[in-house]
Formats: structure tokens, sequence, C-alpha cells
């Protein structure tokens, strides 16, 4: 068994730097867990896609979450979600999706359009997945920064509930990771984003039961 | 927080990328010197050794080139010193020389190489596995099948080599290196290396590979070698015999068991998959092992025992089926019965006929049940598992689950994402500068790439769909510098390039190359020369943003720092590009976009070889020295903005452009405020309230 996250975005949002703060974190809460992360970009510093494969568990061989594998896509940008998703979200999984669009070169020279951010919730809710929708990058202006987006997800997977490492683990890897005099700033970032996360869920589950009451 | 690989506690286990466990390794086994040139996916191994370098005591430098790498970690060990070089897949192609002829004197001190191959080419230039080099030189091979593994393998490697006196390769794929995973740290040795110089050490003239007895003496010494080489890698512990259940349990291996139907033969990152796969397929019965970790030369005593294990074998390896020939081969020579699955055909497909060879199911692009190109996983483990089985038994191989109707209809959805430079990147200005200047004349121009950012040039718009075409001259509209170069292949091959273009006569338009500051020192000084001793009519653009950025912004000669952060000279390109000859040479500012395209203008119309240097360090790096706090200052005037699109054309991914109101805009958090946008707008639309510079057309 293992417990499969893709973390996604674009060069730059710093998805890399997430995905071994929870791979860190695991490998100081349980010191028999194996840990890989794998990362696929292009040849680029920034603005291409990035995709990050954290994979915790005790069987655990390969950097790679297969195909249809992961439980939850992490993604820092709406459309690089949409793209991992398809190929990698497993049936019944989680998406947490931070809604701020970085428009491809491919979008603003006007050969093709960027999915509206409505069409790709409905799209993956298609895949049996429960997709939540946060405006990370607000979160973190509200932190300190944007630059802390990646930590406000962060603080939202860690409200999730299902990933096996546990918060202290977690705020122990950031502190060791993140640069020292942005310490402050994503240290907010964690709480507001799990706030918002937290937010988030219990709205759903109030709509699930909204929905239950309207049949009866 | 302090880099962690310099930590001395035995046991302490760490999340570490695979580059920086190669370090850790090296740390462990005593490293006296390092070198390397940047090339991704092996940077990192220098850059962690750069690290701790000050705190350890011992030396690292970014060499200007992986061939003056080797010989520097070559240079170390011929006195005694502990080296190591690191370079990808096609700095091995740079260092070759030495590369195939260091063997032929052997070294003194233990000398690793470490090579990170690139299958799938996420970052390369070809696909190719390096673990054929080492065979062409005669010289032993690692390859891991983690993070953990690359760390021992690398002190084991040390050890090794001193062991035979040959240098020692390490083979990582990107895999290992850009994954990471969790590693448990040995010791660190105390043992300090000691420094020595002995002309006829052991052999007489040992270091001169032209001296007494005779080069071929030498490499008949290198042959008395391979007993040795093979004597250790069949007692090597990264070479293993084991059982896989079918819940992917590992059990001992035992000699008498009744044949397997199926047994694998697993190399380096392959063990990965393959373990893997197993799990997943629930196979139902124990499958025989054989874990790889010395890939050239194989241990022929346990692939023996495990081809004796099966009626037929399937061997996983990433890259180029080098284990599997060596099988093939040992299969041929033994006259093991056995049935070999993997990458090739097998002698059982090639028929020979009466009238010559037919090659069978040679002909056929895949013809084993992996494919010989692109990156393997578990899942493509998995399938070839399948059809290996489905092979055996005579039946249909089921293929991958049905097709998800959902998961594909979505596809749809995605917009294809180019790869971009960044935004306020000064190679935006230079490319902008430098279409505009070629736009004054109608030829068919060629513009010829090199290797960095702004080989990006050259990538196209994902998006955008172009055929080929078979007419023999033909003008492209360029509508974004993603589309500006028109040859792209390797460190300091756009230079060359043009060289010959010109020299054939081609006159149907201008020549041009560009390069990088890096790239400039790293293969283009002969080129350069050979221009001004040819009299070559092309231009030639060195983008000298001074740094090596595209790796990681590793320092290079025109930075001012050295491998560690102390200080250092700062190259002149343009003082270089004089003093080997070139008599053209101008020095513009990559972010003033008039006085660029003028200067490429002029060189463009000069006769003969011209230089101009357009210069502007890395805009990610400025930022780095001074964080903005806010959004940019730039913005859109949208009563002056009339959609004419040419910001866009600028291409840099803070220009936005909504397409339903047809008004260009600033992505505020992306921007930099370079004024690169507000100097191409006609209209003055785009207000840069920094702006210091004057229009494009002004």
């Amino acid at each position: 068994m293992s417990f499969d996250l893709v973390v996604a975005g674009v060069g730059g949002q710093g998805s890399i730097l997430l995905s071994h703060i929870v791979a860190d974190a695991a490998i100081r809460c349980d010191s028999s867990t194996r840990v890989r992360v794998g990362e696929t970009f292009g040849a680029a510093m920034r603005g291409g896609s990035v995709a990050s494969h954290v994979r915790i568990g005790k069987d655990v061989y390969g950097p790679l979450v297969s195909k249809a594998g992961a439980d939850v896509v992490l993604a820092m940008e709406p459309l690089e979600g949409l793209r991992v998703s398809i190929d990698f979200l497993k049936r019944g999984g989680v998406a947490i999706l931070n809604t701020r669009p970085w428009y491809p070169v491919d979008v603003n020279i006007g050969v093709c359009k960027y999915p509206e951010v409505e069409a790709i919730q409905e799209g993956l809710s298609g895949l049996g997945a429960d997709v939540y929708l946060l405006d990370a990058t607000e979160v973190a202006i509200e932190a300190g920064h944007a630059k802390a987006a990646n930590v406000v997800m962060l603080g939202a997977l860690s409200s999730l509930g299902t990933l096996p490492v546990d918060e202290e683990c977690l705020l122990a890897a950031v502190r060791d990771r993140v640069p020292q005099k942005a310490l402050d700033v994503n240290l907010k970032a964690f709480e507001l984003g799990k706030k918002a996360m937290k937010e988030l869920m219990d709205t759903k589950k109030l709509g699930k039961t909204a929905d239950c009451t309207g049949v009866n | 927080m302090a880099n962690v690989i310099a930590e001395g506690t035995v046991g302490k286990r760490v999340l570490l990328m695979g580059n920086e466990a190669i370090a850790r390794g090296a740390i462990e086994a005593g490293i006296d010197v390092m070198a390397a040139y940047p090339g991704t996916p092996s940077s990192e191994i220098a850059e962690a050794l750069a690290d701790v370098a000050e705190e350890l005591g011992f030396y690292v430098e970014w060499s200007t080139n992986e061939k003056v790498a080797f010989e520097v970690a070559a240079g170390a060990s011929l006195v005694g010193a502990r080296s190591m070089v690191a370079m990808k897949n096609a700095g091995l192609n740079v260092a070759m020389d030495t590369f195939m002829t260091l063997p032929y004197t052997g070294v003194k001190g233990p000398m690793v190489v470490v090579v990170a191959d690139d299958p799938n080419a996420h970052y390369s230039s070809t696909e190719q596995d390096t673990r054929v080099a080492a065979k062409y030189a005669e010289i032993p091979c690692f390859e891991p099948m983690d993070q953990q593994e690359a760390k021992d393998m690398t002190k084991e490697a040390f050890l090794l080599s001193e062991r035979l006196s040959l240098p020692v390769f390490l083979r990582s794929v990107t895999r290992i290196s850009h994954a990471s995973g969790d590693v448990t740290f040995g010791d660190i040795t105390k043992e300090k290396s000691k420094l020595g110089f002995n002309k006829h050490w052991k052999l007489p003239y040992r270091w001169a590979v032209y001296g007494p007895p005779s080069v071929a003496q030498r490499h008949v010494w290198l042959h008395e070698q391979l007993p040795l080489v093979k004597a250790e890698v069949e007692k090597s512990r990264f070479n293993k015999l084991f059982y896989v259940a079918s819940d992917g349990s590992m059990s001992e291996w035992a000699s008498g068991k009744p044949k397997a139907k199926l047994a694998v033969i697993a190399s380096g990152l392959g063990v990965s998959y393959a373990l893997e796969a197993i799990a997943r397929l629930d196979l139902g019965f124990e499958v025989p092992f054989l874990k790889i970790g010395t890939p050239f030369p194989i241990p022929t005593g346990r692939v023996c025992e495990l081809l004796k294990s099966a009626e037929n074998v399937l061997i996983v390896e990433e890259g180029d089926p080098v284990v599997e020939e060596q099988v093939r081969s040992l299969v041929g020579t033994t006259g093991i019965s056995v049935k070999i699955f993997g990458k090739s055909a097998g002698a059982e497909d090639i028929k020979c006929d009466k009238a010559g060879v037919s090659y069978g199911l040679i002909e056929s692009v895949e013809p084993g049940v992996l494919p010989p190109y692109g990156e393997i996983s578990s899942d493509k483990v998995l399938g070839a598992i399948r059809r290996t089985l489905a092979i055996i038994d005579e039946t249909q191989d089921e293929g991958e689950a049905g097709v998800d109707e959902a998961r594909e209809s979505l596809r749809e959805l995605v917009a294809p994402r180019s790869s971009t430079l960044c935004a306020g990147c000064p190679h935006l200005g230079s490319f902008f500068a430098l279409r505009e200047a070629l736009r004054k004349d109608k030829g068919v121009h060629i513009v010829n790439g090199d290797i960095g950012c702004y080989e990006q040039g050259g990538y196209g718009i994902f998006s955008r769909e172009v055929k080929g075409d078979d007419s023999d001259s033909e003008r492209y509209r360029i509508s974004s510098p993603y589309e500006i170069l028109d040859t792209t292949h390797v460190m300091g091959s756009g230079i060359g390039l043009a060289m010959g273009q010109a020299q054939a006569g081609y006159r149907d338009g201008k020549i041009v190359a560009v390069a990088g500051d890096s790239t400039f020192f790293h293969a283009t000084l002969p080129a350069v020369a050979n221009a001004a001793y040819t009299r070559a009519n092309i231009t030639f653009l060195v983008l000298d943003n001074s740094w090596t950025c595209m790796t990681g912004h590793q320092p290079s000669p025109t930075t001012g720092k050295d491998a560690i952060g102390g200080d250092s000279i700062i190259l002149s390109i343009p003082d270089v590009a004089k003093s080997l000859g070139i008599e053209h040479v101008t020095v513009v500012d990559a972010y003033n976009i008039a006085e660029s395209k003028e200067a490429v203008q002029a060189a463009l119309e000069y006769e003969g070889p011209a230089v101009v240097v357009l210069q502007r360090e890395c805009a990610l790096q400025v930022q780095r020295r001074t964080r903005r706090r806010g959004p940019a200052a730039t913005y859109v005037d949208e009563e002056k903005c009339i959609g004419c699109r040419i910001c866009v054309e600028l291409g840099c991914p803070a220009v936005t452009f909504n397409a339903e109101s047809r008004k260009a805009g600033i992505d505020e958090i992306l921007c930099v405020d370079c004024g690169l946008c507000a100097q191409v707008c006609p209209q003055d639309a785009i207000i840069d309230p920094n702006r210091t510079t004057c229009n494009a057309d002004s």
C-alpha cells in the first residue's frame, strides 16, 4: 500500500519544493516508511508544465505514480491540475486546485482557449473525483507573499486528513526547507490554507446534506 | 539550513535527491577533487559538493566544459587524490577523447566518472545510453536502482577504482538523479589521500600513453585487468539473486527448485520498476529475479544461474539493451535452453533464407516486448510482463483495461503549454531585436541555435500545427521568439553550422548563430577562431546573462564567482572574440531593443565574421537579490491599446491577451518591470513607470 500524490503546476510556482516538504515530513514521521519523489518537467527553468510525484509507503520503489493511481492531485494552477489529473488521478481521488490561472503563451497568441475553471471542476467530478477550488494565490497574498501559494496548498492538503503525515512533521519540514527570511509568511500561509480547506470541506458536507434533504 | 549531506551521523535517514546521494557517497569515500560542467540532470552533484566543500575541506570547480572537468579529475587522481567528475549524457561526448584514452594508463588515486543519462530526453538532445561508453572504454560500470544505492555505489566505485587502478563509471538516469528518496548515511572515511607523483608508477612511463613499451601494450594491460573486473562484479553485493512472490515479498535464492515459467533480470532503476510491476500483477507464481548493479560487465555466474532457473527470461533496463545483448551472447555461447525477452528481437525471430538474411521481427520498430526508446516505468514493465506471458502461453494479450471515456473526453479541454522564457528574460529582448533586424531584408535567413535557456527559441508553439513541405528555400513568419531558431543540436554546434552554410555559398539570406556566455566558453572558442581564420561571413550573437542559467544558475566565467561562492575574475567575451581575430565586435544592453537591433543590423551588413554581445544579467538572479513585495508597476492603458498583439509577440509570459476585449494585459505577479513590452508597443499603451529606455522604433 502506498499514498500517491501528484503536485502539478507551472515552473517557478514552487511545486517541487512543496513535494519535497511532504516527502521530508513523511520520513520525519515514520522511520520505516519509504519515500520517493519523481519530478517531470521540461527543459525550461520556468513557464513549463511541472508535475512532481510523491510516493509514501512500505512497498514503494520507483519514483513515478502509476497511471490513474494518484490518491490526491494538488494543483498550483487549474490547467495543470486538469492535465495531470486526466493521466494520474484515480477514480474517486481528490483534486485540490488553486484557481489562479497562468496563461500559456499558446492562449496569449490566440491559438487555443483556456478552459473555464468550472468546466475543469465538472470534468474532474466526472472522474468520480472530489474537487476543491481554492484561490491559494490570493490566500498567500493575504499571508504576505504570492510566492507562498505552495504552502497554502500544503495547509489545504493537511486539512484533507488522508495524508499519512502529521501536521507537526509537515511544519518541521516547512521550517527546514523554506527560505528563512520567508518563514513567518509561510507559517501563516500554512494556517490560512488549512483553514480555507476546512471551510471548503464543511461547505461540501453541508451541500451534500442539503441535497439529501432535497430528495426527501 | 546547513546542508545535511555534510553530517557525520551514521545511520541518519534523510530525503535526498539522487544527485545529492551521489555527492554524499563521494563525501563518505573522502573525495579530494570534484570537477563538473553543469548539465541536467547531473548538475546537483557538484552543486551539493560545492555547498559543503569549504566545511569539509575538498576542492570543487565548475570547469568550462566536460573534457576540461574530466582532465582536472584525472590529473588529480594521477597525483594520488580521490577525484570525481560528473556530467550529463551529452557531456561524455565532449569528454570522449580523454575518456577513451585514460583507461590505457589507468589512474593512481581513485577516479569516479558519473554520467547522468536522460531516457525520454526530458532535457537532452539525445537518449544515448552511456553504459555503452563504459563498455567501449572497457571500464566497469555501476547503475543504481534508487537513491540509497546511488550513494552506496558511489562510495564503492571509489574503492573499486582504487583496487583496480582504473576509472570507474557510475551511470545514473533522470529518474534517479532528479528523483528523491530516503537515504541512510554511512560513515565518512577518516583516511586522507597521500599525494605524490612517480613517472614510472608500477609500470614504465606509466602516464605517457605513447611511452614504451607501446600504446598497443597498454591495451594489453587494460585487457589483463578485465579478469579482475569480472571477479569484482561476480562478488559484488549490488548483483543479487532472489525470488519475488505474487504479493511482491522477496525470499532467499535456493538452488534445485523446479524451473519457473518466467524469470526477470533487471538492471538499475529497472529493478525498482520490475519489483513494483510483479507486485501489482499478482502472477500466482514465484519469479526468480536477478538484480544487476553492474550492467558492464554483467556477473556471468549469477546470470547463468538465473538463466537455468526458468524457461523464459524478461530483461528490464532503462535505455539500450546493454545487459540484454550481453545475456543473449551468453545464452548463445553456453547453449543454455531459455527464451529471452526484452527490447530486441530474439534469435528465434531471425530467419536466414537462401537469398541472404531476412531479419524478421528485427525490422519492426519495436521488435521486443519493451520499446527500445523512451523511458520505462512500472506501468510499461507491467505491460511487458503481460505481453511476454501472452507469447509464452500463446494467448491474446488483453492489453490495458478498457479506455476510460470520461478521461479521454477531458483531453479536449486541455490547452497545450508551450515552454517559455521567464518574464523579463533578457533573451526576449535579444530575440525581438534579432527578428526586427532580419525583417529589414526579405531573404530566407538561417538562425543557428545552441544549448541554454535561449534554445527555447527553437521549441516552437506546441499548439500550432506545422507540416513539413518540400520546397528548397522558404521564408516563414516568426510570430514569437519560440520560432526564431532554425537549427539546434549540441553545445557549440550553431556557429560551426553557420560557417558551413556560408562557405557552401548559401546566399538566399543572412546567416546567424547564437550562443550564451557559458556555451561561448564551453564549445565555441575554436569555432570563433575558425570564423576569423576563414573570414566566414556570419553574424554570431552571444547572449551574455552572466550565469549558466538553464541548469540552475551555476557561475560561469562571466559571473565573477567561483563554484563555492568566492570571488573570481570576469572574463570579457568581447575581448576574447577580438583576441581570437574577430574585427567587428559590438556590445549592447539586451534590455535596449533599439540599440540591440541597430547593432545586429550592422553586424548582418558587415562582410566577414561579426560578433554582437548582448549583455544583461538573468532576470531571475536579479529578482533573487532584490525581491519585490507587492504587484508589478507596469500596466496596459486600455484606452490606448488597439489589440495589435505586437507585445504578445515579444513572448513574455507576463504579457497576457484578452481575446474578448481584444486588449493586452500584464500579469502583476509574474511581471518584473523590465520595460521590454513598453518598448515594443507602437501605441505607447504599455506604461512602465520605471522606464529609462526608449521605443524600439524611435
